[in-house]
């Protein structure tokens, strides 16, 4: 890079201040504020607050619903950010191998990438449904096996159906991506000394692109934290009975619309604690392992 | 958040808009179909019925939305003068500081004229009404007479033992739905304990002081769940996600179930559906109880605090118009909801269209809003209440699935709640319930 077109000081600043104005506007200061609502026990309509120390986070912290939440939470990233890195990984691998309908496939499954959590639930909801979706003939055989509206592992069960759905294309490009930088000299080479297609997956792809495979996860951990609202509002609303109220959802509810702001700003602080040492624990513990250079 | 800051500011944006001119003002509301038709209907003839004010009326995409639009509009101080608040928000307004209550700006007006369950609802213990009730609905009951019919039953049961009995008659001759109820704690505990005279917190409901506590969790009440508890697992009674349709009144309309209980304010989907063949009737009683009257739903308008004379000026005359008997019959007709006031139903009366079937819910809604109160039946003053709401829900919804029993269902809800009554009342320490 060339410093002499950046021979102003503030230039670069003056080019990145719209951004920074918005991540200031948005993000920091209301983080700043929720940090200083769980310190306060907080009326909706504001006057009165008064400083109440730790009181909330000893509240929180020995409430048995946020631990279930928390494990709901726990249990949602590990398997929908498992799947949606997994099966994309699959299909890509499929897509890089120019396997029959290769050249379509790599388009449309780009295209649900486009669409909102919301929008999807509202599809999924549909698709799942009891009576009408496609697991609907199976309840004719076996009544009861499948019912989302009541049993909330089956309610789980079709959360992470859709939020691996919604996860599926960005993290098929990427990994497509990733495969196709493979030097083909090498396949060639292990080809020769017979390894089969599988060898060749486990011991050259994969290893390849451990940093695609590393950016997915990552993107996919903290997506499945925050970006679940969408999915579960439309969805389930949290039920049946607070089998899929997650976190992220719990949250919503208690401060929009319980009013309970101090108790949902606690709540935030310590999510926001949680998804920043899991993404530490990936960067300084995992990243270790992958190397970058080929 | 995120979006609560975004709202925030878009609020301000459209507040700073809607400034040019001194006498307009806003009126935020939270229906939507065919009540925001009416609601937008009366802001235009109120518009054009005189030049002196004018009022904009900015919908809000439900009741929940538009309380939390409020308080992050408060908050930045771009709030409306007039908005529209749902039952269960009640308590939450009365203490917030950011409302007047309207028999303060408007002492003139005979607030007496409202109805009895109406007024008990939205009034401070000194008998001043906090907001002018709008858009009043209430419980009833309804039934598919065909689908009665064809099992012998000529009446609409009146008690749920009579209920239980037709449903197994039902049943017995192959239906598979005869009642249906989303289990919403506004029917199955408010509305019940209501008209049992039965209380669901001490201190009369929370109307003598913050310190209540929940008290549901024994008596009839919990008999009551019990027994829908054991009614759905002998399917004689279905919950939402039982039925094909999804959702209670859509199974009734579609004729999926034979009888649900259900707010006024369904009953014109109902009759578009099923024409007469649906009949209505007061909510069931259990044998041995005397009939209160039932609380008042729907919403009441509220003017927000911090405003000029004139944009005060502007509500009040809005309210007088929508308390006029007129436009009152005009929103019952356009609805389904009740008229609020004595003098519009008896103008209903008079005028001979009480008995057209547009009508229908709003005789039976009113008698039944004005059955003999008690101290019990006046409403309900309990802190964080819509956060209750779904504690009760999802704790009972836990029993219906088999993950526990009722009774440890309503025991937690109480718990949970009781938390959440004191955490209210430590947040509002030293302040008074007026």
């Amino acid at each position: 890079m060339n410093n002499s077109q950046f021979h102003r000081r503030w230039l670069p600043l003056l080019l990145s201040l719209p951004q920074l104005l918005l991540i200031i506007l948005f993000f920091y200061i209301p983080i700043y504020m929720a940090f200083f609502w769980s310190f306060t026990l907080e009326r909706p309509f504001g006057g009165g607050s008064q400083f109440v120390g730790m009181q909330n986070y000893l509240r929180v912290l020995t409430d048995t619903e946020f631990w279930m939440a928390a494990e709901r939470t726990l249990l949602f990233m590990v398997t929908a950010s498992s799947l949606a890195v997994i099966l994309p990984l699959f299909l890509a691998v499929a897509a890089d191998r120019k396997v029959r309908l290769a050249m379509p496939a790599r388009n449309i499954l780009v295209w649900p990438k486009g669409i909102a959590g919301a929008s999807l639930g509202v599809v999924f909801l549909f698709i799942f449904n009891p009576f009408l979706g496609i697991l609907a003939p199976l309840n004719d055989l076996f009544p009861g096996i499948w019912q989302p509206g009541i049993d909330g592992k089956d309610a789980f069960v079709m959360l992470v159906a859709a939020q691996v759905w919604s996860g599926i294309p960005f993290n098929f490009v990427i990994l497509l991506a990733g495969l196709q930088s493979v030097p083909a000299s090498m396949h060639h080479s292990a080809a020769m000394d017979g390894a089969s297609a599988w060898r060749r997956i486990r011991d050259i792809q994969i290893p390849m692109i451990m940093p695609q495979l590393f950016l997915v996860f990552v993107l996919e951990f903290t997506e499945s934290v925050t970006g679940a609202f969408g999915i579960i509002d439309a969805m389930t609303e949290g039920g049946p009975g607070g089998a899929t109220t997650l976190l992220v959802y719990k949250i919503y509810v208690d401060g929009f619309k319980g009013y309970d702001l101090s108790g949902a700003s606690t709540q935030s602080t310590i999510l926001m604690i949680l998804v920043i040492s899991l993404a530490a624990f990936q960067f300084f513990y995992l990243e270790k392992k992958v190397r970058y250079e080929r | 958040m995120k979006t609560k800051l975004f709202a925030a500011t878009a609020v301000a944006t459209l507040a700073l808009a809607g400034a040019a001119q001194a006498t307009d003002i806003e009126f935020w509301y939270g229906n939507t179909g065919r009540p925001e038709q009416a609601i937008q209907n009366a802001c235009k003839l109120f518009n054009e019925s005189q030049s002196e004010h004018s009022v904009k009326c900015v919908g809000q995409g439900g009741y929940e939305a538009g309380m939390q639009k409020a308080i992050a509009a408060f908050r930045s101080n771009e709030h409306p003068v007039l908005i529209q608040f749902f039952d269960a928000g009640t308590l939450d307004l009365m203490l917030s500081g950011a409302v007047v209550p309207v028999s303060e700006i408007m002492p003139d007006v005979d607030w007496s004229d409202y109805n009895v369950g109406a007024r008990s609802y939205y009034q401070t213990s000194k008998g001043e009404l906090m907001s002018q009730p709008y858009n009043g609905s209430t419980l009833l009951f309804y039934a598919n007479m065909e689908q009665l019919g064809k099992v012998g039953v000529t009446a609409v049961p009146q008690t749920w033992e009579e209920l239980h009995d037709v449903a197994v008659k039902l049943k017995d001759a192959g239906h598979a739905c005869p009642f249906v109820t989303d289990a919403h704690p506004w029917r199955v505990l408010e509305q019940f304990s209501a008209r049992h005279g039965l209380a669901i917190a001490t201190n009369h409901n929370g109307y003598s002081g913050l310190d209540a506590e929940y008290s549901f969790n024994k008596g009839k009440v919990a008999e009551h769940l019990n027994n829908l508890y054991t009614w759905r697992k002998d399917g004689l009674v279905k919950l939402n996600q039982d039925t094909e349709a999804g959702k209670y009144t859509d199974a009734f309309n579609a004729g999926e179930c034979a009888m649900m209980e259900g707010s006024t304010g369904s009953y014109g989907a109902a009759f578009k559906a099923l024409g007469d063949k649906v009949k209505l009737a007061m909510a069931p009683m259990y044998e041995g109880f005397e009939r209160h009257n039932t609380f008042i739903g729907g919403a009441s308008i509220w003017v927000m605090k911090g405003h000029s004379t004139e944009e005060i000026e502007a509500a009040k005359a809005f309210l007088d118009f929508l308390r006029e008997d007129d436009q009152q019959i005009e929103f019952t007709r356009m609805t389904g909801y009740m008229p609020v006031t004595m003098s519009a139903m008896k103008k209903l009366k008079e005028s001979g269209k009480s008995d057209d079937l547009e009508f229908a819910t709003a005789e039976m809604g009113v008698a039944s809003l004005n059955m003999p109160g008690s101290e019990d039946s006046q409403g309900l003053r309990l802190g964080f209440y819509v956060q209750f709401r779904d504690i009760f829900k999802e704790e009972t919804q836990k029993a219906f699935n088999g993950e526990q029993t009722m009774q440890v269902a309503l025991d937690a809800a109480k718990k949970r709640g009781d938390e959440l009554l004191r955490r209210f009342e430590q947040t509002y320490k030293g302040v008074k319930l007026p």
